[in-house]
């Protein structure tokens, strides 16, 4: 009698264990399946992933920021109240901090050219690689698209554990289609606008080539017409061009790289800048350069373009 | 002999800055650059390319070259040392760290700015090295200064990489600073450097007979009525003048400043009066001509100064040095 309860206790435990202790997988955009006995919840992040997750409610306890913490743009406006900084320097994770952490988990993004995950690139810190031993590395692959981008975050927030029917998670989203209509819009009542974003500096003009920046490909998938430079250097990032030649290209519309306040500073600084005739007429916005990962954010940026291609003449070049 | 040579050098100096106003990355006919020398038109972009981009940029150039030769010259004579620069009294690791203080906790971004941040740095940066120096019986000898420059240099540049390794931001800024170059310099830079450059330019030529007592060291000097400490002190600050507005101007470019000394004594022999000139003039000939190659050697962008110099300059200097025995300090 005790015998087969204690047998049918045990069953019970058996079939109970699994349900305890619930396994979680995740594969990255490489194929690679990250596999652990638990859900994570002690999670450090690279800065980019963090503003891509923490709006979706899955918090990390540690991120490691590329640059000071105020200067990183994809992290303006997240409550970061209890979430320790472990780097604060591009390739530079502080590996006792994160060791003292226990972390179960990282979450970074892969970046399929330097086939590496943020921090973990060949040029970073060589203790980072130790981040190895504490915890696995996973998260979702940089490519064509940042809506692609937020839509993995999504999936990986879902697993993790995060309510994407929560009420602001869910206004944001709603929020962002709604700016992209707009966008739209804008663009499609404007056929001759061109765009040219750039990034300036004392010694030259650098244009970026769409190819090499996912919000870029978003908006000429919207249908912006963004000029592409002809030559791009060996990365196939960037055209670089002579102040002398800055009006090799007469676009409509200038975007800014804004990752730093300074770059349109010293843009209006350069005798030149005004050859370009979208900047002499002032038809120059922000571009939000590499640093968008979620919808909020992105609809901020959109709702500033839509004004500037709404503001613009479209037949100020030819 | 040596005038007919300086006259060639000054013919030399006019070729370059005629090809400096004439060849860059844009090609302007002539007729074009003297349409905008002589009656410019102000919605003319190559009207503005020429008065706006290569006139500054050409007579910052000529300032510059000439200031870092004779800064280098001065103070190989002062000092006794054939590895003088314009880095050894702390000059360029001063001003760089004030350029990049100023940078990261002012937040300047504009050249213009930089300017009299580095005229501070470099400043405060000698006056520490001279202090240093002087310290114990004997005062400031040449050996203690190259020390004392070595020693403030090194502890001044690791907080510059300190600062540059935890702002990205900063780096960015500094980056084309740092490099030395002559692109983006505009007309008030030239304006907020010139007086200085003018001024250590007249005082760098006066100082021919002080160089010539001090080479002939310190005792005999003393010997023939001269008041060393002072005058080592007189063309300290000198050279500050110079290199601290040459270095305001286009960053530091200490590769001039060594190289141009030697080349000049090795044509006029250890005379300063001679020296002096010599250095004046060959300086602005190496650097705009880098500048020139550096305009048109990767279209349709540019290469900075500072990097050709070295390319172009290094070799010849090496070449330079094994082909003929220097001329003795």
């Amino acid at each position: 009698m005790f015998k087969s309860l204690f047998a049918a206790a045990l069953l019970l435990g058996f079939a109970a264990a699994p349900a305890l202790a619930e396994e979680w997988t995740y594969t990255d955009g490489t194929g690679q399946t990250v596999t652990l006995d638990h859900v994570p919840n002690r999670i450090v992040m690279h800065a980019n992933t963090a503003a891509g997750l923490i709006p979706l409610g899955i918090r990390p306890i540690a991120i490691y920021v590329d640059t000071p913490v105020a200067e990183d743009k994809s992290l303006q406006g997240l409550d970061l109240t209890g979430i320790e900084i472990v780097g604060e320097a591009w390739g530079q994770i502080d590996i006792e901090k994160v060791a003292a952490l226990k972390p179960d988990l990282f979450l970074a993004e892969w970046w399929p050219l330097d086939k590496a995950f943020s921090g973990l690139e060949s040029g970073a810190g060589s203790t980072n690689q130790q981040i190895l031993k504490l915890a696995p590395i996973t998260g979702p692959t940089q490519g064509d698209s940042i809506v692609k981008l937020i839509g993995d975050y999504e999936v990986l927030a879902k697993s993790l554990g995060a309510d994407l029917n929560a009420p602001q998670v869910v206004a944001d989203k709603a929020a962002f289609e709604a700016s992209l209509e707009k966008f739209k819009a804008a663009v499609a009542a404007k056929p001759n606008l061109t765009a040219l974003p750039i990034w300036a500096g004392t010694d030259g003009l650098y244009v970026a080539a769409t190819a090499g920046a996912s919000e870029l490909m978003d908006f000429a998938s919207w249908g912006l017409k963004l000029i592409t430079p002809e030559v791009a250097d060996d990365r196939g990032y960037w055209e670089t061009l002579s102040w002398e030649q800055a009006d090799k290209y007469q676009p409509d519309l200038v975007l800014v790289d804004n990752r730093s306040d300074a770059t349109m500073e010293t843009a209006k600084a350069q005798p030149m800048w005004t050859s370009i005739k979208a900047a002499a007429a002032g038809q120059v916005t922000d571009w939000p350069a590499f640093w968008l990962r979620n919808y909020k954010a992105y609809a901020g940026a959109l709702d500033k373009l839509t004004a500037a291609i709404e503001a613009a003449d479209e037949n100020l070049t030819n | 002999m040596r005038a007919g040579g300086l006259i060639v050098l000054l013919c030399g100096l006019l070729a370059v800055v005629f090809l400096s106003i004439t060849v860059g990355a844009r090609p302007i006919s002539l007729g074009d650059v003297w349409a905008a020398l002589t009656a410019p038109v102000s919605d003319s972009t190559t009207h503005r390319i020429i008065l706006e981009l290569r006139l500054p940029r050409t007579l910052v150039g000529l300032l510059v070259g000439a200031a870092l030769g004779l800064a280098g010259a001065i103070l190989q004579g002062a000092t006794r040392n054939p590895l003088a620069d314009p880095g050894l009294l702390g000059i360029e690791a001063g001003a760089t760290l004030c350029v990049v203080l100023g940078i990261a906790v002012f937040g300047i971004t504009t050249l213009s700015g930089y300017v009299w941040l580095a005229f501070l740095g470099a400043g405060i940066a000698t006056v520490l090295v001279y202090v240093i120096a002087s310290l114990g019986r004997e005062g400031a000898t040449p050996v203690k200064l190259a020390l004392g420059g070595a020693a403030v240099t090194a502890a001044l540049s690791s907080v510059t990489s300190a600062i540059l390794l935890t702002s990205v931001q900063t780096l960015d800024q500094i980056r084309f600073w740092q490099v030395g170059a002559l692109t983006g310099r505009t007309m008030d830079i030239l304006w907020q450097v010139a007086p200085f450059l003018g001024l250590g330019i007249v005082l760098a030529l006066t100082t021919g007979r002080i160089l010539d007592g001090l080479a002939m060291g310190d005792d005999v000097a003393r010997g023939l009525g001269q008041r060393v400490q002072l005058s080592r002190a007189f063309v300290g600050v000198v050279a500050v003048i110079l290199a601290g507005a040459a270095t305001a101007a286009c960053g530091p470019i200490a590769f001039v400043g060594l190289t141009i000394p030697h080349v000049a004594r090795a044509i006029t022999g250890p005379n300063y009066r001679w020296l002096l000139p010599y250095s004046m003039v060959l300086g602005p000939i190496l650097l705009l001509g880098a500048d020139i190659v550096g305009r048109v050697i990767a279209p349709p962008g540019e290469l900075q100064v500072g990097i050709v110099t070295a390319a172009i300059g290094a070799p010849f200097f090496i070449a330079f040095v094994r082909r003929r025995k220097l001329a003795e300090l």
